[in-house]
């Protein structure tokens, strides 16, 4: 040790041969100057951003201040009072919550110098974890200890839960959420019912202890400890998810009522902050720099958690099947909330969907796109009778339906249960996602049409001639595929709205094609309205009509009645925002910077990227956007005149859809939801109207010099108009200064 | 707007330098406080480095020279001193700077040779007289003419300010990225397009004609962006 040098490590295994290497080393290190990296073609940024510099405080957890220790020095047997207890536990439920919202466990709860005692030996019987050091008989032990003890164990096995519950379904880690334990070990090995026991107990021996703690205070802890074992309840119980759902919700009706007692409860807590560390960033197996503990304030985090447990309890309603349409339906509202609800919430929404892909505990994946199939364009088809897997003449067309059927399921289940999978992503993800997701059915409708073709020569379809001529043969499956492409094509567009991504002067040519696409659709419906009558018609008429078949007529007709509606409602609204923004634009009130680096054309093209590659529908050209858009042959009365009865069109839309009830909107067991959306559109519409209203009576008072209007025009922020997807000026009078 | 805000002139004459690696010694530390400032979590000096090894063409620094008349009739030593130690670290000499990547981005398809602004910091005191706006025009004129097809880089959400600057320049919002950064903030991906790669599309068909036959088209689906630098690494 008298040259400074630690000791080379003494090496002693047969396949290691040690070279002292500090003289090659200190010598080749030489030639660099102070600063100077060697780099080579594998150093990328990801590497650079990774990398860290020893003795910078911010970066090296392992650099300390003048006289500052390493470890912690925090004594986890020293005595705590209960109300400390309680002051430590209310601050992990803050970094609980914390951890739910997208921060690392390091930041979070493993700040806690009670979790790294008790996570010390990470094979450790429950039994002989403790906060102790030694092996003190528990009566030494202080007194409350026992209760924080069972609290952090309930705890730690119930996050362990949710990160066991997050990695197995789609999620963006880091993004979303970090599952990262950074080695260590959340009583995985131990039962959960074990763990409840523990919990149970401490409650007994809590309330022994009635007479050492003030009444309010023991409840306080009590009722903590009953929510650990609550949400133990819920992780046991939602795997069963052939259960009955209401009883899979009771603990999340449990836990959201006990949230309530926590708040009065919290002014009893005393902090204990030096129980929380960043110092114990520096045992973890990780080479992140030191981060600061995140600090959510207990309101928050009570207003997280019981919006989770709401949301916990809602998502068991999932499991109330009744159609895919519905089923559809209910995840994207449930997804839409405002606040989405947590990545826990949606990766077990999506466990209770597809689990071991047996959706919903109960049903084939077979059984959903069958059901699909036959709301949206094949109700009571041969194609869909099951009868004819149980052909094995290879020339009976009932064995070729079959199996043609099969190849197309195979094809087309991926990129349908996507679709759900899509919706429990968070919203910016969404939008992104469903980008790549419209190349996928792009392909998948050309692929089924193949299948198709073959179909309608086994059915001996006819092609069908109408007042509007021929309009060719049904093809039922790139039909669903084209509805499906389209659907998603508007969600991109609304999703656009939604997160803000349009600036003021990009919206009038955004409705304009949201209202492009909603018409395609509703053309689209009439379509398959057309062929699904000609079915309908030519079965009334044969021996085998049935009330079944009846039935599933009339739902088809009725799926197809309200999508044609829904999207009628887009194309009117979409079209008078159109309108409404491209008159605003004339007049300069909604200004265009002046953008010196670009021009019209090569921003559509960025705009457009995601739909640039789409066959169906095709992307108009710049010149026939940019004339849609502007309508410049068409007068401002005249663009204004049209935007009103556009708008009053959508307005009556929204109020027909909202009278409708929910098997006829196929939005059952999410209805209310579904309605608050209408009536979101439907508000939307009216304040859409007053706008128009008040422009054209400006306009017919003052003329059409902007200035004269004296109008000013705002733009909601995001999130905090009427809905997010109808993105309505308000015009008010100009205050003279 | 930008006018409005001017409310008072700058107190010396700017000074738009490009930088240069052979004085790395006398830039980089004084880059590197003034980024520093505007961040949560520091970077570390690869990441400087792994830019302006690479690109130094593309980053721009701005100084400031204290004029005579600022710093009144009888301070010229001062002003020589400062002069002479312009861009140290700790004088605020440098009150601006952009650092830019420009390179082949293969996981588009087609692929794209994309400039990227990784780095913009203009000093909080020099703000709303326009700098940062000559930086950025400079690196994307410098992009231009090294023949880059777009310029990319992601913005904070609730940073209107530079997400103001880059659209009147001609920036959009391509999408937004969620909690992007560090501070569980979420981003948008904003790109300028230079150059064109979309063929025209042939004419419309009347709408009326639309039927469920699908036309068969090419063209691989686009895979998910590399994320190429953010505070979360």
């Amino acid at each position: 040790m008298d040259d400074g040098f630690p000791p080379p490590p003494s090496m002693s295994h047969p396949g290691i041969v040690a070279l002292d290497i500090t003289d090659k080393f200190a010598s080749a290190v030489k030639t660099l100057p102070p600063g100077q990296i060697v780099k080579d073609g594998h150093f990328t940024l990801f590497e650079s951003v990774s990398a860290l510099e020893i003795m910078d405080p911010k970066m090296d957890s392992g650099c300390l201040e003048e006289g500052e220790s390493l470890d912690e020095e925090y004594d986890t047997a020293r005595d705590l009072l209960p109300e400390e207890v309680l002051g430590i536990i209310d601050q992990l439920l803050c970094l609980e919550m914390a951890w739910h919202l997208g921060y690392p466990l390091s930041q979070t709860i493993l700040t806690s110098v009670y979790v790294e005692a008790l996570l010390r030996d990470p094979n450790a019987p429950l039994s002989s974890m403790t906060f102790l050091r030694d092996s003190a008989s528990p009566a030494k032990q202080p007194k409350f200890l026992f209760v924080l003890r069972a609290y952090c164990a309930g705890m730690l096995r119930g996050c362990h839960c949710v990160n066991e519950v997050v990695k197995d379904e789609l999620y963006y880690e880091e993004e979303d959420f970090v599952t990262n334990t950074y080695d260590r070990n959340f009583l995985s090995h131990i039962e959960m019912a074990e763990v409840i026991a523990l919990l149970q107990a401490t409650r007994a021996d809590l309330r022994e202890l009635s007479n050492d703690v003030p009444k309010d205070l023991a409840l306080a802890l009590d009722l903590r400890l009953e929510l650990r074992i609550a949400f133990l309840r819920a992780m046991e119980l939602f795997p069963l998810r052939k259960s009955n759902p209401d009883s899979l919700k009771m603990p999340w009706i449990q836990m959201k009522e006990l949230m309530k007692h926590f708040k009065k409860q919290h002014a009893l807590a005393k902090a204990v902050p030096e129980a929380f560390s960043t110092k114990m960033q520096r045992r973890l197996a990780s080479t992140m720099p030191p981060r600061p503990i995140v600090h959510l304030s207990f309101d928050d985090t009570y207003t997280h958690f019981e919006q989770m447990f709401q949301d916990g309890k809602d998502a068991m309603d999932v499991l109330k099947y009744v159609d895919p349409q519905s089923l559809l339906h209910f995840v994207s509202t449930f997804q839409a909330r405002n606040p989405q609800p947590l990545v826990f919430i949606r990766t077990m929404t999506q466990g209770l969907l597809f689990k071991d892909m047996i959706v919903l505990g109960h049903h084939s994946i077979r059984r959903i796109l069958d059901d699909d199939l036959a709301i949206v364009v094949l109700p009571s088809a041969r194609q869909l009778d099951p009868a004819n897997d149980t052909i094995e003449v290879p020339t009976d067309p009932r064995h070729q339906l079959a199996v043609q059927m099969e190849t197309f399921r195979q094809r087309a289940a991926e990129c349908y249960l996507d679709l759900f999978r899509i919706f429990c992503q968070n919203r910016c993800r969404v939008r992104r996602t469903l980008c790549h997701s419209i190349q996928q059915w792009d392909h998948l409708q050309a692929d089924v049409e193949e299948i198709d073709g073959l179909l309608q020569v086994c059915l001996d379809e006819k092609s069908l001639t109408t007042a509007m001529g021929n309009i060719g043969h049904s093809l039922p499956l790139s039909s669903w595929a084209y509805l499906y492409k389209l659907r998603q094509m508007e969600w991109i567009v609304q999703l656009g709205f939604e997160l803000d991504v349009y600036q003021p002067d990009e919206l009038a040519g955004m409705y304009w094609y949201l209202n492009y696409l909603a018409k395609t659709r509703a053309q689209h419906g009439d379509r398959i309205k057309t062929f699904v009558l000609r079915e309908f018609t030519a079965a009334q008429e044969s021996p085998s009509w049935s009330q079944t078949k009846e039935r599933n007529f009339t739902r088809s007709i009725a799926y197809i009645r309200v999508t044609m509606l829904d999207a009628a409602c887009t194309w009117e609204f979409a079209d008078g925002l159109c309108c409404l923004y491209t008159v605003l634009q004339r007049l300069g009130l909604v200004k265009t910077p002046s953008r010196p680096y670009s021009n019209d054309e090569h921003r559509y093209e960025i705009r457009m990227k995601p739909f640039v590659n789409i066959g169906l529908p095709q992307l108009p050209s710049f010149d026939d956007f940019t004339k849609a858009t502007a309508q410049p042959e068409t007068s401002i009365t005249e663009l204004l005149k049209y935007a009103e009865n556009a708008v009053g069109g959508a307005k009556k839309g929204y109020e027909a859809l909202s009278r409708m009830n929910d098997l006829q909107t196929f939005s059952v067991g999410c209805h209310d939801r579904w309605l608050a959306n209408i009536k979101g559109c439907q508000k939307s519409a009216i304040f859409a109207g007053l706008a128009i209203t008040t422009l054209q009576k400006a306009i017919e008072t003052e003329g059409e010099n902007a200035a004269d209007l004296k109008l000013k025009v705002e733009l909601p922020q995001p999130g905090k108009g009427y809905h997010d997807w109808w993105i309505v000026p308000k015009l008010t009078p100009k205050i003279e200064s | 707007m930008e006018t409005a805000t001017r409310a008072t002139e700058l107190p010396g004459e700017l000074r738009y330098i490009q930088y240069e690696h052979a004085l790395e010694e006398q830039y980089l530390p004084a880059i590197r406080a003034l980024i520093s400032k505007d961040l949560s979590e520091p970077y570390s000096i690869y990441v400087y480095r792994y830019f302006l090894y690479q690109w130094a063409h593309l980053c721009y620094m701005v100084s400031i020279l204290c004029s005579a008349l600022s710093l009144g009739p009888n301070l010229d030593l001062e002003c020589l001193l400062h002069i002479r130690r312009a861009l140290h670290p700790d004088d605020g000499s440098l009150i601006g700077v952009i650092i830019c990547k420009l390179e082949h981005h293969a996981s588009h398809s087609p692929a794209t040779h994309r400039g990227y602004i990784a780095m913009l910091a203009v000093s909080s005191a020099y703000r709303g007289h326009g700098i940062a706006t000559a930086l950025v025009k400079m690196a994307i004129d410098a992009m231009s003419d090294r023949n880059a097809d777009e310029v990319v880089l992601e913005t904070e959400e609730t940073n209107t300010a530079a997400m103001r600057l880059y659209e009147r320049l001609g920036f959009l919002r391509s999408k937004k990225l969620h909690r992007y950064y560090l501070n569980g903030n979420s981003a948008y991906r904003l790109v300028l397009l230079l150059k064109s790669s979309m063929r025209p599309p042939p004419p419309l068909l009347p709408l009326d004609s639309a039927s469920a036959a699908a036309v068969t088209t090419g063209g691989g689906s686009a895979t998910e962006d590399a994320r190429p630098v953010s505070p979360t690494h």
